[in-house]
C-alpha cells in the first residue's frame, strides 16, 4: 500500500540498458521543468571513473529511489546534484538552473555520515536553530523563542524530547530524526537524503518512511532518496533508479525489482520481489 | 604590583588574548585543528630566527608572517596532494624548527632571547604588542560573533554548511587567518612549546560543566579570562616564565572543573 499517488510523470518511453521497454511515464503534452536533472554527468576519482554519464530527470512531487552496490557512486551523484562534488563533464540543474548555490535555500539534506566529534557539546535546540533565519542570533535568544520557531517540525518529526540532547551523543536514528527536522525547517522543495534509514530498527525504519509519506504530501515536495532496504524501496518510492556508474536501469518500483534487473546492477543474482505481496 | 609599567602590559596582553584563544579554542578543538595550531606556532620559529637573522628589533611581524606561510603551505598541500593531515603537520613542524635552529645558530644570537620565545616572557610585551592584541580581540569576537551560525554548521558538517549557503572556503580560510595571527600573538606571553594549551584547555575546563555549546563558549572564555589573570600575577610574584604557570592555573581550573561535574549529579541527587 502506497501512502500517496505518484504524480503524473512526463518522461517518454526510453530503452534501458536492462534491455526491455519500459512503460512510458505517464503525462500530460505540457512538459514541465523538471526538479532534478543530470545530463551525462561524469566523475572520476584519481583517473577512476565512478559517474560514467549519469542521465537523471526528476520531476516535482516523486519520492524517487537510488539503489544500487556499494560503491556504485550514490553518495558521489547526490553530492554531485547539490553542487558540493564538480563534475568532471556533463551539467547538473536544479529547479531549472544551472547556478546550483543560488537555488540552495530551497534545498533539504540529509548526509551519510556527520563525523562530528563526540564531544561537541552542540544541543539538538541548538543544531536546529541553525537552520532558520528567525534564529540566526541563537546564542542571544532564549531557548522559548528558538522552540517556537522550530516547533510545528518538532512534532512532526517527534523530536521534542530530544531538544536538550547534545547531537553527539544521539543514537543513529534519533540522529536521522533530527537531521531530517533540521532538512525540513526552511521548507524545502527538494530533499535529498542519503540511506537516512542506515542503523534504524525496522519499526523506526517504516515510521520514517510513513513520515516521508506524510511530509511529502503535506509539503508537495520531491525527495530523493539512497537506500539500501529494497524492500521499503519497492514499498515507498515513486520511480526507481539503479545505479552502478551509469543508471543501469530506471522505472516504477514493480519494473526494477525484478531479477534481470537486479542482476544488471548489483553485478548477482538478487531474490526479486514478490509484487503479489504487495496490493497496489 | 600594577605600578609597574611592564606588568600592565603583560596583564592587559594576556587578559585580551586569554578570553580570545579560549573562544577560537571551542572550534579548534571541535574540529580538530589542535595539532595545526601547533604547527603554526613551531612555523613562528623560523619567523623569529629570519627576524633576528636580518636585524629587527620587533620580531612580532615576522613571527605571523611567517606562521601565515606555514599555514598556507598547509593548506596548499592538504588541498593538492594525498599526504595524510597529521604527515603534512609533522613535516611543516619540524621544518620550520630545524630551520629556525639552523639560522639562529648562524647568527649566534643570544640565548635568552631563544628562551624567551619559548617559554614566554612577561618582560617583552610591549605598548605595540598589546594595541595588536586589543584590535585582534575585537577582530575575533565580532567575526566569531558575526558568523556563529556558519562556523557552527561548518564544525558539525561542511557539506551540510554548504547546502545552508555557507561559503565554507572563505569561511575557512578566515578562521585559519585568525587563528594563525592569535596564536603568533600569544607566542609571546606563552611561549612556543605551550601556545595551543591556552587553545585547548579552557574549552576543556568548560565541556564538564555545560549542557550545550553556548554554555561551553560562555564558560571557556571565563575559564581563559580566569587562567591568564592567575596565571599572570602568580608569575610576577613567584618570578618565573609566565607560560608554565598561565598552562598551571589553566590545569588547575581544569581539575576542579571535573571533580565538580562528578560531584555534582551526587550533589543534585544524593544516593541513600
Ligand atoms: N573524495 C573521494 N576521493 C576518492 N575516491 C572517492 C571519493 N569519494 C568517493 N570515492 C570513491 O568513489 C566510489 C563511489 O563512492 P560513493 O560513496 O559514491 O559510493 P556509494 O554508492 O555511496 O556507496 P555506499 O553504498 O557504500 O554508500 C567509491 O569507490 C569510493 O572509494
Ligand atoms: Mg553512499
Amino acid at each position: 500500500m502506497k501512502f500517496f499517488d505518484p504524480l503524473p510523470r512526463l518522461k517518454p518511453a526510453e530503452e534501458c540498458s536492462c534491455g526491455h521497454q519500459h512503460a512510458p511515464r505517464v503525462g500530460d503534452a505540457s512538459q514541465a521543468m523538471p526538479v532534478v536533472e543530470v545530463i551525462q554527468g561524469e566523475v572520476a576519482f584519481n583517473g577512476t571513473p565512478i559517474l560514467r554519464g549519469v542521465n537523471l530527470r526528476i520531476p516535482r512531487g516523486e519520492i524517487v529511489a537510488l539503489i544500487g552496490p556499494n560503491g556504485s557512486g550514490k553518495t558521489t551523484l547526490l553530492r554531485s546534484i547539490l553542487g558540493l562534488q564538480r563534475l568532471d563533464a556533463g551539467e547538473v540543474r536544479l529547479f531549472g538552473s544551472s547556478d546550483l548555490p543560488s537555488v540552495m535555500s530551497r534545498v533539504g539534506y540529509v548526509p551519510q555520515k556527520l563525523s562530528l566529534d563526540r564531544s561537541f557539546p552542540l544541543s539538538v535546540r541548538e543544531f536546529l536553530a541553525l537552520r532558520l533565519k528567525k534564529t540566526r542570533s541563537w546564542f542571544w535568544q532564549t531557548p522559548r523563542t528558538i522552540e517556537d520557531a522550530i516547533r510545528p517540525t518538532l512534532v512532526e518529526m517527534g523530536v521534542e524530547p530530544l531538544l536538550d540532547k547534545p547531537i553527539a551523543r544521539l543514537s543513529g536514528g534519533q540522529l536521522q530524526r533530527v537531521l531530517i527536522a533540521f532538512s525540513l525547517l526552511q521548507e524545502p522543495d527538494l530533499l535529498l537524503l542519503d540511506e537516512p534509514t542506515a542503523g534504524v530498527d525496522s519499526p523506526g525504519e517504516q515510521s520514517f518512511y510513513e513520515m516521508i509519506g506524510r511530509v511529502h504530501q503535506l509539503h508537495q515536495l520531491t525527495v530523493v532518496l539512497v537506500s539500501h532496504d529494497l524492500s521499503m524501496v519497492y514499498r515507498h518510492a515513486s520511480w526507481v533508479y539503479a545505479l552502478n556508474g551509469v543508471i543501469c536501469c530506471e522505472g516504477t518500483p514493480e519494473q526494477v525489482m525484478n531479477a534481470d534487473s537486479l542482476k544488471q546492477a548489483y553485478g548477482i543474482h538478487v531474490a526479486p520481489y514478490h509484487h503479489h505481496h504487495h496490493a497496489h | 604590583m600594577l605600578t609597574e609599567a611592564y606588568m600592565q602590559r603583560a596583564l592587559a596582553a594576556a587578559l585580551l588574548l586569554g578570553p580570545v584563544c579560549a573562544l577560537l579554542g571551542v572550534f579548534v578543538t571541535a574540529r580538530r585543528l589542535s595539532f595545526f595550531s601547533d604547527t603554526i606556532a613551531h612555523g613562528a620559529l623560523a619567523g623569529v630566527a629570519i627576524g633576528i637573522w636580518i636585524g629587527l628589533t620587533n620580531l612580532t611581524i615576522p613571527m605571523i608572517l611567517f606562521s601565515l606561510c606555514v599555514a598556507a603551505a598547509m593548506i596548499w598541500l592538504k588541498e593538492n596532494t594525498e599526504l595524510l593531515t597529521d604527515s603534512i603537520m609533522a613535516l611543516l613542524l619540524s621544518g620550520s624548527v630545524a630551520l629556525g635552529i639552523l639560522i639562529l645558530s648562524l647568527v649566534r644570537s643570544n640565548r635568552g632571547e631563544l628562551h624567551s620565545y619559548l617559554f614566554g616572557d612577561l618582560l617583552a610585551i610591549e605598548w605595540q604588542d598589546v594595541i595588536i592584541a586589543a584590535v585582534l580581540a575585537a577582530i575575533v569576537a565580532f567575526g566569531l560573533f558575526r558568523w556563529l551560525t556558519p562556523i557552527t554548521l561548518m564544525t558539525v558538517n561542511e557539506d551540510l554548511a554548504t547546502v545552508n549557503c555557507v561559503n565554507v572556503r572563505r569561511l575557512n580560510y578566515g578562521f585559519v587567518l585568525l587563528l594563525t595571527v592569535t596564536v603568533a600573538l600569544s607566542i609571546r606571553l606563552l611561549g612556543i612549546v605551550l601556545v595551543t594549551s591556552l587553545l585547548v584547555i579552557p574549552p576543556a575546563i568548560a565541556r564538564p560543566l555545560s549542557v550545550n555549546l553556548r554554555h561551553q563558549l560562555i564558560l571557556s572564555v571565563l575559564a581563559g579570562f580566569l587562567g591568564c589573570f592567575g596565571g599572570t600575577v602568580l608569575s610576577w610574584q613567584l618570578n618565573v616564565p609566565c607560560g608554565a604557570t598561565i598552562v598551571l592555573t589553566c590545569i588547575t581550573l581544569f581539575i576542579i572543573a571535573l571533580i565538580f561535574s562528578k560531584l555534582r549529579p551526587r550533589l543534585i541527587h544524593p544516593s541513600p
